[in-house]
């Protein structure tokens, strides 16, 4: 059922991940993202997916959801590991047949290029799960902030994307009950060719379209109604404040991005 | 001969499978004869839009079955369609599911996927425009351009020219002024009048039930709680008000006249029969 989809992936919980500033989230994620790409050997990559395994264990987010949310790069990560196979030589040859010749810097390629992949998903994934996308934009508005000097529209980019969160759960019930109707009108949506499916969407995505303007008018006049003129002076009910916790942790993503670099040059890069 | 529709044990989960999982209709067995005007009223939640969501098979039950015509509708895939056309479903708000370029092009939505013949296209649809007074001149122009009202009842035109055998309304009146509900309790009662076809009106108001219905089934908590006359079921008033439903207005002022000792009958249900009955009260007094 079109119900089912979850949006944002928000998993409600009380682990030190879910009461951390979502500023502080923000930019340790992307922190780690690009301590990610600065490993070049084993150990330190190890100790980056070592970071994201004790963090999902610690975020009490269930293995399951976390696999859950793996499953959808299972064939980027097929794909990038045969490519690596194939085409990185050096090293012992293990097989070679057909022009193609499996070695070991190939193997050892792929692999660590495939836990460098998990290890991204794991800690971007981790932050939608302890974080509610209203926050998400919250902070990244916050982290953004700074641009206004360019004269970006934060605010109002930040208002435009939760605005669009806020709306997707009403979308799909709209589409919901339009596909109800059409089909009690007797709309044929499940046979047929493609060319034939997408014109039997036109009946669901007009009203769909015409609906949403609607809404959208409605929210414009019911904003303004409230005196909504923008991020100028505007306060929040809820104060996002930084405790000893964010420090803390901002303290310990540069300990382990430090360790990366220190690894880094210690040990045999293999990319 | 068989009921226009009938449930055996119909019973529907959602969130199936999950922590969550409610039976939003449990173990319902239900009749309806053909020719019948049914009235189904029942508390937000109470299950009424999940049970007649299955009359069509727009909802396939998770046990029981659903029979129209005395065939069950989930039979093959082709029973399934042609339930679609033998049981119209008129949801609420019915003016959103408007897309075509003209009001014409879209009442005949419905009969071009029944796949008849142009003239009878043509045909189906006038009778339908004229029948829910969309006016001819309208025909030709957009959807979009008509006023709430009269896209409302383009939108039931849409429904009704595939003529089926069984007309189900969700909320039919929601959102219109008085005259606008009058105007559609009329109509629902002419159509049913004129095509002889069983009809099911789903309802928040009481009024408007006790106005037109021939049966009332009464839905609380997922199952059938009550089900017989305007009569029968307006005088539990006070099994109704514990499933936070009520009795009609006129039907609770007589009941308040009652109690004044003033003497009137208890069964009066719509407005027309409560004035007749004051007024011969009046006469009867100014008389003496």
């Amino acid at each position: 059922m079109i119900r089912d989809i979850t949006i944002g992936q928000y998993y409600p919980g009380k682990s030190v991940l879910h009461r951390l500033d979502p500023r502080m989230k923000l930019i340790l994620t992307f922190l780690l993202i690009v301590t990610i790409f600065l490993c070049k050997s084993f150990f330190s990559l190890g100790l980056i997916a070592l970071t994201a395994v004790i963090a999902a264990a610690i975020s009490s987010v269930p293995a399951k959801m976390m696999l859950k949310s793996l499953k959808p790069i299972v064939i980027i990560l097929v794909f990038t590991a045969v490519l690596n196979i194939i085409y990185t030589e050096g090293g012992t040859v293990y097989f070679e047949k057909w022009g193609i010749a499996i070695t070991e810097k190939g193997v050892n390629t792929a692999i660590f290029t495939m836990i460098r992949i998990v290890t991204l998903v794991i800690i971007s994934s981790l932050l939608t799960y302890t974080t509610t996308p209203t926050m998400l934009t919250d902070a990244i508005e916050r982290v953004l902030s700074p641009l206004k000097i360019f004269k970006i529209k934060v605010h109002t980019l930040a208002m435009m994307m939760t605005l669009a969160l806020r709306f997707i759960p009403t979308l799909i019930e709209e589409i919901d009950r339009i596909m109800n109707a059409q089909k009690a009108r007797g709309a044929d949506l499940e046979s047929g060719g493609i060319i034939q499916r997408a014109k039997a969407l036109v009946p669901i995505f007009i009203p769909l379209m015409v609906s949403s303007f609607r809404r959208a008018y409605e929210l414009a006049f019911a904003m303004t109604c409230r005196c909504y003129t923008g991020g100028e002076g505007r306060t929040r009910m809820k104060q996002m404040k930084l405790a000893f916790r964010d420090f803390s942790a901002l303290v310990l993503c540069l300990a382990i991005t430090a360790g990366v670099v220190v690894l880094n040059h210690f040990f045999e890069a293999v990319i | 001969m068989s009921f226009a529709i009938e449930t055996v044990n119909l019973t529907h989960y959602y969130s199936k499978g999950t922590v969550q999982q409610v039976a939003a209709i449990d173990n319902v067995n239900l009749q309806i004869e053909k020719g019948e005007l049914v009235g189904i009223i029942g508390h937000t939640g109470s299950g009424k839009s999940t049970l007649i969501s299955h009359f069509n098979g727009l909802l396939k039950p998770d046990s029981g079955k659903v029979l129209v015509d005395g065939v069950d509708i989930w039979k093959d895939k082709e029973t399934l369609k042609q339930s679609r056309f033998k049981v119209g479903l008129c949801f609420q708000y019915p003016e959103y599911q408007l897309f075509e370029e003209t009001v014409y092009k879209d009442i005949a939505f419905g009969p071009k996927n029944m796949k008849l013949s142009e003239a009878e296209i043509k045909e189906r649809v006038l009778r339908a425009a004229e029948f829910t007074g969309v006016k001819a001149e309208h025909l030709n122009k957009s959807p979009f351009d008509l006023s709430g009202g009269e896209k409302r009842r383009a939108a039931i035109a849409g429904v009704m020219s595939m003529e089926p055998e069984v007309l189900i309304f969700d909320e039919p009146a929601a959102g219109l002024d008085p005259r606008g509900r009058k105007d559609l309790t009329e109509l629902i009662k002419n159509y049913r009048k004129q095509t002889g076809s069983t009809v099911i009106v789903v309802s928040h108001s009481m009024e408007d039930i006790a106005g037109m219905a021939d049966r009332i089934i009464v839905m609380n908590n997922a199952s059938v709680a009550m089900q017989g006359s305007v009569d029968e079921v307006f005088s539990k008033g006070g099994e109704l008000r514990e499933m936070g439903l009520n009795v009609p207005e006129i039907t609770e002022i007589f009941a308040k006249l009652r109690a004044r000792g003033i003497d009137v009958p208890a069964n009066v249900y719509t407005v027309e029969q409560g004035e007749k009955i004051l007024r011969s009260l009046i006469e009867g007094r100014s008389a003496k």
